[in-house]
């Protein structure tokens, strides 16, 4: 039922991409960004679209998987093209009807637009679908690490973040299951007025509050009891470490860079 | 009411790299009114099986006859028949949410359109049948009450609908023998009383031997052994490689019976505790009269 979301779930694997630093990637993110944002022409577009599909391929996984993760976003995308397409003007007249037009722009403005928030999601889809919510969170630790000596609470953010992400399946699944022990009990979510299926969610979110509140107590005392009391001090079991796959990472990056510097017009 | 499941299999998540089958091509008949004890290891699609029993999951290949019901991949359980499955998850009373006992257990009665006065009635017919005083609880929070009340209520709340068939997943999870007892007997007592098909899924053979007349025994998504808890008994070997054992009465028959002479052996369908006793009190006080 509640198992059908891409985006931000792991898939366990030992590709190219699954092995590299979570650093390196997140920092790689960043980059890419900019650059899907400094591009403005075909070839520039063009490169960033072969770029990603060869990312994909790295990862090993199948690429209609990777592409759902296009799901949530593709009404935004078609609003988007739709947009661009009525509302920019400029360049040759493809369509007139009265005063509505379809110009060159507008049909560049659309693809390019779209293309750029595709790749967005596309490559940051790739990022959690190879790297596991610990890693993801470790490496934004240590990247934020120079915050911490300003007064911000890094390691506390970090760990938050890791037991929020860690306890998304475990909520859906809860979910999952008390959405099914209600409906076993005769319990309707789909019809009837919106009052009445407002309603109809009390049966749900009561007992995964009352269940959220319990684990969070659970977990509470079992980090206290082994004697967790914050970063300070702390050592870690796996310490990440760069390798030559991050080398190669920072060269793509780089190599990117230039080009889409270069072409751009 | 009769079940039926043939040639049933259910995929989760097929299509995505997550695919995994749970349940292969399961095929039985129980006829109405028996009381059938599932028995298998966590991840022998125990849970899965039950759940297609009231169409919360759709078979993906296969056919299940409810009575007259008819369920399969593209035909869905309607509505009002799924108060005839009562289905009592595991530790169900983290589906408890109202603010009053009363108000819980009446959740899926008025779920079915029924009458007030109806539904008060069997709030209070239900809560004394899991043993808990009608008068003293209604009006408590559920929340405020033991694990093993909170237990009963959630059961209560099931019983409510008065399904006809009644499908249990490990009821005693996470309670004390005292408790444990006192629920299964309680299932037990309804059982006979209002004739229910009730499917108790367990992972202990004590549990299944003590009230079921007919065994599924699971073992990674398919039926490794059915049949009558004795036959089943019988066949020791098979159930160590499933990881499973047989019930201390049968281990201490079948250990009997080597010291025994042939002809003066027990016979293997005394495999519940009561039975067995008597059993053995009758030989052992038969020399004394003669």
């Amino acid at each position: 039922m509640l198992q059908n979301i891409a985006i931000g779930q792991y898939v366990p694997g030992h590709s190219f991409l699954h092995r590299a630093d979570p650093r390196s990637k997140l920092l790689f993110i960043i980059l890419f960004a900019t650059l899907v944002f400094l591009a403005n022409n075909t070839v520039t577009y063009a490169v960033l679209v072969a770029f990603t599909l060869y990312a994909g391929l790295l990862s090993r996984l199948s690429l209609g998987y990777i592409l759902k993760s296009l799901k949530p976003v593709w009404i935004l995308i078609v609003f988007t093209i739709i947009l661009h397409i009525f509302l920019t003007k400029g360049g040759a007249v493809y369509f007139q009807w009265g005063w509505f037009t379809v110009e060159e722009r507008g049909i560049q403005q659309a693809i390019f637009i779209s293309l750029r928030l595709g790749l967005l999601v596309v490559i940051s889809s790739l990022l959690t679908l190879t790297t596991s919510p610990i890693d993801l969170t470790e490496g934004l630790e240590r990247l934020l690490g120079p915050f911490g000596r300003i007064g911000v609470p890094v390691h506390e953010i970090a760990l938050m973040m890791s037991i929020a992400i860690r306890f998304i399946p475990t909520l859906m699944e809860e979910t999952d299951k008390i959405i099914k022990a209600q409906t076993a009990r005769g319990a309707n979510f789909t019809s009837g007025s919106l009052v009445k299926r407002a309603q109809s969610l009390i049966p749900i979110a009561i007992p995964l509050f009352v269940s959220a509140f319990r684990r969070a107590e659970d977990l509470a005392l079992a980090m206290e009891a082994r004697g967790y009391r914050g970063g300070v001090g702390r050592t870690r079991l796996h310490k990440l470490a760069f390798s030559w796959r991050d080398a190669g990472i920072a060269a793509a990056g780089v190599l990117l860079a230039i080009t889409i510097g270069w072409w751009r017009a | 009411m009769q079940i039926t499941f043939d040639q049933v299999s259910h995929i989760y998540g097929k299509g995505t790299p997550f695919e995994r089958v749970a349940l292969h091509d399961i095929s039985f008949t129980i006829p109405s009114g028996s009381f059938v004890g599932i028995i298998g290891q966590t991840g022998s699609g125990k849970s899965t099986l039950i759940q297609h029993l009231n169409g919360l999951l759709l078979p993906s290949a296969g056919t299940i006859t409810l009575g007259d019901t008819v369920i399969t991949s593209k035909q869905r359980l309607p509505h009002e028949q799924r108060r005839n499955i009562g289905l009592v998850f595991q530790y169900p009373e983290h589906q408890l949410f109202e603010e009053t006992v009363a108000k819980d257990v009446a959740f899926g009665p008025s779920n079915f359109d029924l009458p007030e006065a109806m539904v008060e009635a069997r709030v209070k017919e239900a809560l004394e049948i899991v043993g808990l005083d009608y008068e003293k609880v209604k009006d408590r929070s559920p929340f405020h009450l033991s694990g093993g009340q909170m237990r009963r209520v959630a059961l209560a709340g099931v019983l409510a609908m008065q399904p006809k068939v009644l499908v249990l997943d490990e009821p005693t999870a996470g309670l004390d023998p005292m408790g444990r007892q006192s629920i299964l007997e309680a299932i037990y007592r309804i059982h006979q009383e209002q004739k229910l098909t009730t499917l108790l899924v367990t992972h202990s053979m004590e549990e299944a031997a003590r009230y079921a007349d007919y065994m599924l025994v699971l073992a990674q998504g398919t039926i490794a052994l059915q049949g009558k808890p004795d036959e089943i008994f019988m066949q020791a070997e098979r159930l160590r490689e499933l990881a499973l054992d047989v019930p201390e009465t049968v281990a201490f028959v079948s250990r009997l019976n080597q010291l025994l002479p042939d002809k003066e052996s027990l016979p293997n369908s005394v495999y519940r505790e009561e039975e067995l006793i008597a059993h053995l009190l009758e030989r052992l006080s038969v020399p004394k009269e003669g």
